[in-house]
């Protein structure tokens, strides 16, 4: 059964329509991931959940509970804030026995407690000082401790690893999902970072301008995104776009790049004639002899290793830029004229006028909006 | 630094010395006179070397004047001791009613708070003495004429709004999240308020104390109207002290210092907060 | 629902609060903020009443001394006031009073500000010595000139003789007196007006001023070009601070001569207290104070918009 349950949530002040019917929900023990860029009205959605900001419109509910007339301290949630929003006139110790002495624990179990969490996320050494003392790492692990040390049943995570620095990041988002899944609590984790959602999440919403645009597990947000703007938004380096208007051929459908004439797989909807958006990522794109079929001729413009794959910039004869990725190793051109090919079986097709994803089935996806 | 000529330094520093003479002189005159006796006030020219009694403040102390005529009593330490109950008092009522309504007034943006506080704000400007003689009319009516209460009230009227727009933007300066994270972690909003916004708000609220303490000590009018001989501070006793003493220019000089020496002792004690409170945070400190 | 893949073994919950979960305490959320500024609120109530009262009275003829002759006259006390010359004794007497004393200071006050601008430990210390005339009481203030002025043996009666001007009466002449309070007035109230623009001052971004002294632009120029617009919004805010201040100014007029000699410096709220207490005439008492609150309401919010815009950009800056 699902323990949390966002039922029609919207939320606006004044004029700003900031959330606009928000429908989630979350099975005991899992993690949803809200993703979105910023101004999506993530962090608002967090807050109505903490019970800190009252919804418009809508219903929370927790284990099976309406929160309308619950006040925040009396939810049972954790949460940890993306500035951290420590104390700043309590030591670390006392920020992080901050949710144990509101439940007046004996303090020697508030000791072992905070001492335990603590030891956990490294920062016993610091329990001492105050907050301005410490660096932003510590500062980043005391603010989940925090949120941890009660044993919340519902851990609210507001992008914890957005000020920290790239190292730390790294290190955390090995080190978080098995802090979580150790605790068998649910989560809602909020993140810009498409990495980080597909790391923790067992589900992704995709949040943008108030509305759920995406929900589903990480698999369907990157094999079958909703939008041309989630697609955008989900992979590194960025997935290409080709503007294209289908033809219908004795072979089936194909469009054409750059004068050479590209099979299309079959669709559900008929789009030939109409506008279109292809969309390929950099590694469905490979590099091939120029006698091969459908190959494209590029220039290679730049090259880019990383540490794990290679990036390639190319123009077609068009002047269209494409991206291609390929694992550090595999063979490649570096420069001059060049043929690629397109994996085309791996591609995507967007309604250019409604940016949505077309063929498959996407429609089960999109459960926000259905509902 | 741009290059300084030694002309300008030289009339910067004359300025500057003038500007001390000007602002400090009269204290320090006065100060002066304190400790003399008519004898050496009167002399002409005057002159800063004399011998210093005390002659003065121990009349002032004792509360035995004695003029040429006769011994006259007069209770100035009574003044004293009505400034400081009148000022404590005024300033404790005003951060006891102002402290959670400031609190109100930044954290919860609720139907009509800001009409009230512009409200309590514009009772800064407006003349008091439009409130006070209808007041005074009333209080003879109510029997709070010539009480210490009653003019603890009626100070409200500068301490309260002073409290309220000071305290209120410090408390707007306290990050909510750091309230919402206490209170997620299963904190009541009282226990938020008490263990979080007093102690971040702390230094401001003690500002904007010291700062209506020295307005309320500094008072003036109200007293003159609502308060009789024995209700009055040191201000209005002053001044009836000067028509009552006559020409003992060393006692009326010891009762003035006497009067300012508690505000200018505060000032230098707490200079670094009155900027920020003066201006009602126009500039920060 | 989708299937969860296989992968994520199945998590116990742990037991949850909800069966401790309480709902809304005592005071309920809508109405905290409420109960918090209620007492507050009852304090402003308790100041409105007798403003409204003395509204009723300044339309009404009212004398302590005759209350069997009381009755509401309308608007006759403000009808009188257009032929009265005391009226505009009043009138004329306060508006030179503020305009005197806020022009003066703010003079003085920018050009000690602009002495003192350079941070360094004998400005910081003359700038802590300037908050000593601010802390004084405006009354003993006066009371402090009053000794000072004196005709036997006041210090700057004999500075004054010294120069060759002997019969300079301060306070007891008609035609020093409105001279003598307004000197209190600036020794007072010049240190506020400074501790606000010397703020203001060293709030100001130093790049135009490293571009113009670069570019060669004389210091009068740049004071004129640069200091002066940009320091604009603090003298605007002192100087309606003060002006609304300065136009009810009491204390120190009535500490040093009570409105005299005669009547030279009666200006609003002495004019009112003495008709009030003296004269017994509550109802021109009143009248008068109405049109000083016109006055002062006007002013002040002008200055209120100010005040607010220069609050929002410090604690932006802070």
């Amino acid at each position: 059964m699902s323990y949390l349950e966002v039922n029609r949530v919207s939320k606006h002040y004044k004029k700003n329509q900031v959330l606009q019917d928000v429908s989630l929900d979350v099975e005991s023990g899992r993690t949803l991931v809200l993703f979105g860029p910023s101004g999506a009205g993530k962090t608002v959605l967090l807050r109505i959940i903490a019970g800190v900001v009252e919804p418009s419109d809508g219903t929370v509910f927790i284990d099976g509970e309406d929160m309308a007339p619950v006040e925040a301290e009396h939810r049972g949630v954790g949460m940890a804030f993306q500035n951290f929003a420590l104390f700043p006139h309590m030591t670390a110790y006392d920020n992080i026995a901050s949710p144990l002495t509101a439940e007046k624990l004996p303090a020697s179990t508030i000791e072992e407690r905070v001492q335990s969490v603590a030891k956990l996320l490294k920062i016993d050494h610091v329990l001492a000082q105050l907050p301005r003392a410490l660096s932003n790492g510590q500062k980043q692990r005391t603010a989940l401790s925090r949120a941890l040390v009660g044993e919340p049943p519902l851990l609210l995570l507001d992008d914890p690893l957005r000020n920290v620095d790239a190292k730390l990041r790294f290190e955390m988002r090995l080190e978080l999902p098995r802090l979580l899944s150790g605790r068998g609590a649910t989560v809602v984790y909020v993140t810009q970072d498409y990495k980080e959602a597909m790391a923790m999440g067992d589900k992704i919403a995709v949040l943008n301008e108030g509305r759920i645009q995406q929900y589903g597990t990480p698999e369907d947000v990157y094999l079958r995104p909703a939008t041309i703007e989630i697609a955008r938004l989900f992979g590194d380096p960025v997935i290409n776009l080709f503007d294209v208007t289908p033809n219908q051929g004795a072979d089936g459908l194909f469009a054409s790049l750059s004068g050479v004439d590209i099979p299309l797989p079959d669709l559900s909807e008929q789009i030939a004639g109409s506008e279109c958006v292809l969309a390929v990522r950099p590694e469905n794109l490979e590099f091939v002899d120029a006698k091969a079929d459908n190959a494209i001729p590029v220039i290679v413009e730049a090259e880019t290793p990383l540490n794990e794959k290679v990036i390639t910039l190319a123009m077609t004869t068009g002047g269209r830029e494409i991206l291609l990725s390929r694992p550090a190793g595999a063979p490649g051109i570096a420069s001059g004229n060049a043929h690629v090919a397109i994996k085309i079986d791996s591609t995507l097709m967007f309604d250019k006028a409604t940016s949505k994803l077309l063929g498959s089935n996407s429609n089960e996806s999109n459960r926000g909006e259905a509902a | 630094m741009q290059h300084v000529s030694l002309i300008e330094r030289l009339l910067r520093g004359v300025a500057l010395i003038l500007v001390v003479v000007f602002f400090m002189f009269p204290i320090v005159w006065i100060v002066l006179m304190s400790f003399q006796t008519n004898e050496t006030i009167l002399r002409v020219p005057p002159s800063f070397i004399f011998e210093p009694t005390i002659s003065n403040y121990k009349a002032l102390i004792t509360g035995k004047l004695e003029t040429s005529a006769a011994s006259l009593e007069i209770n100035f330490l009574r003044n004293l001791g009505n400034s400081v109950l009148l000022s404590v008092g005024s300033v404790a009522l005003a951060l006891l009613l102002g402290v959670p309504a400031a609190y109100a007034f930044a954290r919860h943006k609720f139907k009509g708070s800001e009409d009230i506080a512009f409200t309590l704000l514009s009772f800064r400007f407006a003349p008091p003495l439009l409130v006070l003689l209808p007041l005074s009319l009333y209080f003879q009516k109510i029997g709070l004429a010539d009480t210490y209460i009653g003019l603890i009230w009626v100070y409200q009227l500068i301490c309260l709004p002073l409290i309220l727009w000071i305290v209120r933007g410090y408390f707007e300066d306290i990050s909510p999240d750091i309230e919402n994270a206490y209170r997620i972690a299963g904190h009541s909003w009282f226990s938020t308020f008490r263990k979080i916004a007093l102690p971040l708000a702390g230094p401001g609220i003690a500002a904007a104390g010291l700062l209506a303490f020295i307005f309320a000590w500094n008072n003036f009018i109200f007293a003159l109207v609502l308060a009789s001989a024995d209700k009055q501070p040191v201000t209005v006793g002053a001044l009836a002290f000067v028509t009552a003493s006559g020409i003992q220019y060393g006692q009326i000089a010891a009762a003035i210092v006497l009067s300012i020496a508690p505000t200018l002792a505060l000032a230098l004690y707490a200079q670094r907060y009155l900027v920020e409170g003066l201006s009602l945070g126009a500039v920060k400190g | 629902m989708r299937a969860y893949p296989l992968t994520y073994k199945k998590l116990t919950p742990v037991s949850t609060t909800a069966s401790k979960r309480k709902r809304s305490g005592f005071i309920s959320r809508a109405a905290l903020p409420y109960v918090l500024s209620l007492p507050a609120l009852l304090v402003c109530i308790g100041i409105l009443i007798p403003f409204f009262t003395a509204v009723f009275y300044s339309l009404q003829r009212y004398r302590l001394s005759q209350p069997w002759a009381r009755e509401m006259n309308w608007g006759e006390n403000y009808l009188n006031f257009l032929t009265d010359p005391g009226f505009w004794a009043t009138l004329e007497v306060s508006l030179l009073y503020a305009v005197l004393t806020v022009g003066l200071e703010l003079l003085l006050g920018l050009a000690i500000a602009l002495l003192l601008q350079r941070r360094s430990r004998v400005n910081n210390f003359v700038s802590i010595m300037l908050l000593m005339p601010l802390m004084t009481a405006p009354a003993l203030a006066a009371l402090m000139f009053k000794l000072m002025t004196n005709q036997g043996f006041g210090i700057l009666s004999y500075l004054l003789a010294l120069v060759g001007v002997d019969d300079f009466r301060w306070g007891s002449s008609p035609d020093t007196a409105l001279f003598t309070v307004v000197l209190v007035d600036i020794w007072v109230y010049t240190p506020f007006i400074m501790i606000l623009l010397l703020a203001g001052l060293r709030s100001l971004p130093t790049q135009p001023f490293e571009a113009a002294a670069l570019d060669g632009v004389p210091r009068i120029q740049q004071f004129f070009r640069i200091t002066l617009p940009m320091l604009t919004p603090y003298i605007l805010t002192a100087a309606l601070f003060r002006l609304l201040e300065s136009i009810q100014q009491f204390d120190i007029i009535y500490a040093m001569t009570q409105g005299g000699p005669g009547d030279t410096l009666t200006v609003f709220q002495v004019e009112a207290y003495l008709n009030f207490f003296q004269s017994t005439n509550v109802g021109r008492s009143a009248a008068l104070l109405m049109i000083l609150w016109a006055i002062t309401f006007f002013i002040s919010n002008i200055f209120i918009k100010n005040w607010l815009r220069l609050r929002e950009r410090a604690r932006g800056e802070a």
